[in-house]
């Protein structure tokens, strides 16, 4: 569904990714994990168009993303959150998925009315329904970070990207956000996760792919990767790797 | 108390004029947090666009209003595709400047086209009014008064209503999450920039009928639409019209009621309203500190 190859981004002198190339299939989950500065929000931009790159190619669908400005790439179908919430702050919840549902992909011309009752039904599956009246600016942190996945949502996408939704989350609401996950997922959206909480990883993740320093590291299941002692070097250090595998 | 009366009357209709000024300067200043200076030279555009259409044409003036806003957004749309939209991400000086000379530039056309001449729109009705008693209220500003409160709930009705007003408000919000659900930001800013510029034509064509047209006509109202915006508060049509009205009463009350201060006066009052409310509550009457 999703081809990256060889892509390259600089930043200056440095290189924040540097030929990273690989494929996310139709309906799988992909966890996306490294340590900080790995640059996984950078490839998350380059695929979602706010970067252009410096090398190599991205396709969806056998078309070609990278060049396209960020609301073209929204509109082929490519929904996105921030890490760092980004809510509409001077509209109400029910506003703010409204607006995904009014330009998001193939819904160019779906009048207002219609993306209301679209943005109540991707609210009831967030679990943010009985909130929809009430301005961002009076939501938990989960809220904000279940609205982020709302508004992606009513974008009606066929691959969702999500930067780190349960950073920050106590247990109780890292299971709430991962019930959350699943029930987008069964509803037929490929999904392509950047995590550093290893339950949500191991939990929900078919596929894991690991950046390190800008490269991709490894990949595979979520238990052989974090058997892998490459990746365990990179999180932990090397004497630590060498002492586990002795 | 009639002469009071008569004061407040002629004060919310000045008010009406102000409201209209000011809405599309706050649109763009909300959203595209540029401050216009060359709103003003835009209220001119509309001014002589009724001028002309009325004098060659013998339209009524107030029938010239919404060919005003026609001229007036296309004008916009291609300034800020083709100039603001490249300095849109710079800091807030660069635009100030930009459109800065982009007012110099509009008020040399006019210097150029239509002479320093100081030129009028004179109905049949000019000078007539409603009597109520003591109580005169001239027809025309009058019309221009409820047709400024139109244009209010017009905006107010596109900004909350429409896919482009729901578009705008969340562009306003936040650019990056605004693309990233499929908004064309360009697009959008040129909109907005086009629907700011079509009220500024509308009250353009409303002023021309109260007063003279000249090539700098526009300039004190640059500096009003900064003071109602701030008096009111930032980024909604309903804080643009309580500004508006309120600045409006308080200039005409200032002058007839504060005995010493007349007419030349009014900047001063302007000023002072406007360092008051940055004193005494700088997010303005009905605004959300950010």
């Amino acid at each position: 569904m999703l081809e990256l190859a060889g892509v390259t981004k600089r930043f200056g002198g440095v290189a924040a990714l540097s030929n990273v190339s690989f494929t996310v299939a139709e309906g799988e989950i992909l966890g996306l994990i490294g340590p900080n500065g790995a640059g996984k929000t950078t490839l998350l931009n380059c695929i979602s168009g706010v970067y252009r790159l410096d090398g190599g190619s991205i396709t969806f669908d056998g078309r070609r993303l990278d060049g396209l400005p960020p609301h073209q790439v929204a509109r082929l179908g490519i929904g996105r959150t921030f890490q760092v919430v980004k809510p509409f702050a001077s509209m109400t919840v029910r506003e703010n998925a409204a607006v995904g549902a009014l330009f998001g992909s193939g819904q160019a011309h779906l009048a207002p009315k219609a993306a209301f009752s679209w943005a109540d039904e991707v609210l009831e599956l967030v679990g943010l329904a009985r909130k929809a009246r009430l301005t961002v600016g009076s939501l938990t942190i989960p809220d904000r970070k279940r609205l982020e996945v709302a508004r992606a949502l009513a974008t009606k996408p066929r691959l969702l990207l999500l930067d780190e939704v349960m950073a920050g989350l106590n247990p109780v609401e890292v299971d709430e956000a991962l019930d959350m996950v699943r029930k987008v997922h069964a509803g037929g959206i490929t999904i392509v996760l950047i995590e550093h909480v290893m339950r949500v990883v191991v939990g929900v993740c078919d596929r894991v792919i690991v950046l390190h320093m800008g490269q991709h590291l490894a990949e595979g299941t979520p238990d052989e990767v974090l058997q892998d002692r490459r990746v365990i070097e990179a999180y932990l250090g090397e004497k630590y790797a060498a002492r586990r595998h002795g | 108390m009639s002469l009071f009366v008569q004061q407040v009357i002629l004060g919310l209709m000045l008010g009406g004029v102000y409201v209209a000024v000011a809405i599309g300067f706050s649109l763009v200043w909300g959203v595209l947090n540029i401050v216009n200076l060359a709103h003003g030279a835009l209220v001119v555009v509309g001014m002589y666009a009724t001028w002309f259409l009325f004098t060659h044409a013998g339209i009524d003036p107030f029938l010239t209003l919404p060919l005003d806003a026609v001229v007036l957004f296309a004008i916009g749309y291609l300034v800020q595709r083709g100039l603001i939209n490249r300095v849109i991400r710079a800091p807030l000086f660069f635009t100030l400047l930009l459109t800065f000379g982009i007012n110099l530039v509009l008020i040399n056309l006019f210097l150029l086209w239509f002479k320093a001449d100081f030129r009028s729109v004179t109905t049949s009705y000019s000078g007539a009014g409603l009597n109520v008693g003591a109580v005169t209220i001239p027809y025309i500003r009058l019309a221009a008064l409820v047709i400024a409160m139109l244009l209010a709930g017009a905006v107010g009705f596109f900004m909350n209503r429409t896919r482009t007003g729901f578009a705008i408000q969340a562009v306003g919000a936040d650019k990056d999450a605004a693309q990233l659900v499929g908004i064309d930001l360009r697009h959008v800013y040129a909109l907005t920039f086009a629907v700011g510029a079509a009220c500024a034509g509308v009250a353009g064509g409303l002023l021309s009928t109260v007063q003279a047209i000249s090539p700098t006509a526009g300039e004190p109202y640059t500096l009003q639409a900064f003071v109602v915006v701030i008096l009111g508060g930032l980024g909604r049509v309903s804080a643009t019209v309580v500004g508006g009205l309120l600045f409006g009463l308080i200039e005409v009350l200032a002058q007839s009621q504060v005995p010493g201060l007349g007419a030349g006066w009014s900047n001063a009052i302007a000023f002072a309203v406007l360092v008051l409310v940055l004193v005494l509550r700088p997010q303005g009457l009905l605004g959300r500190l950010a």
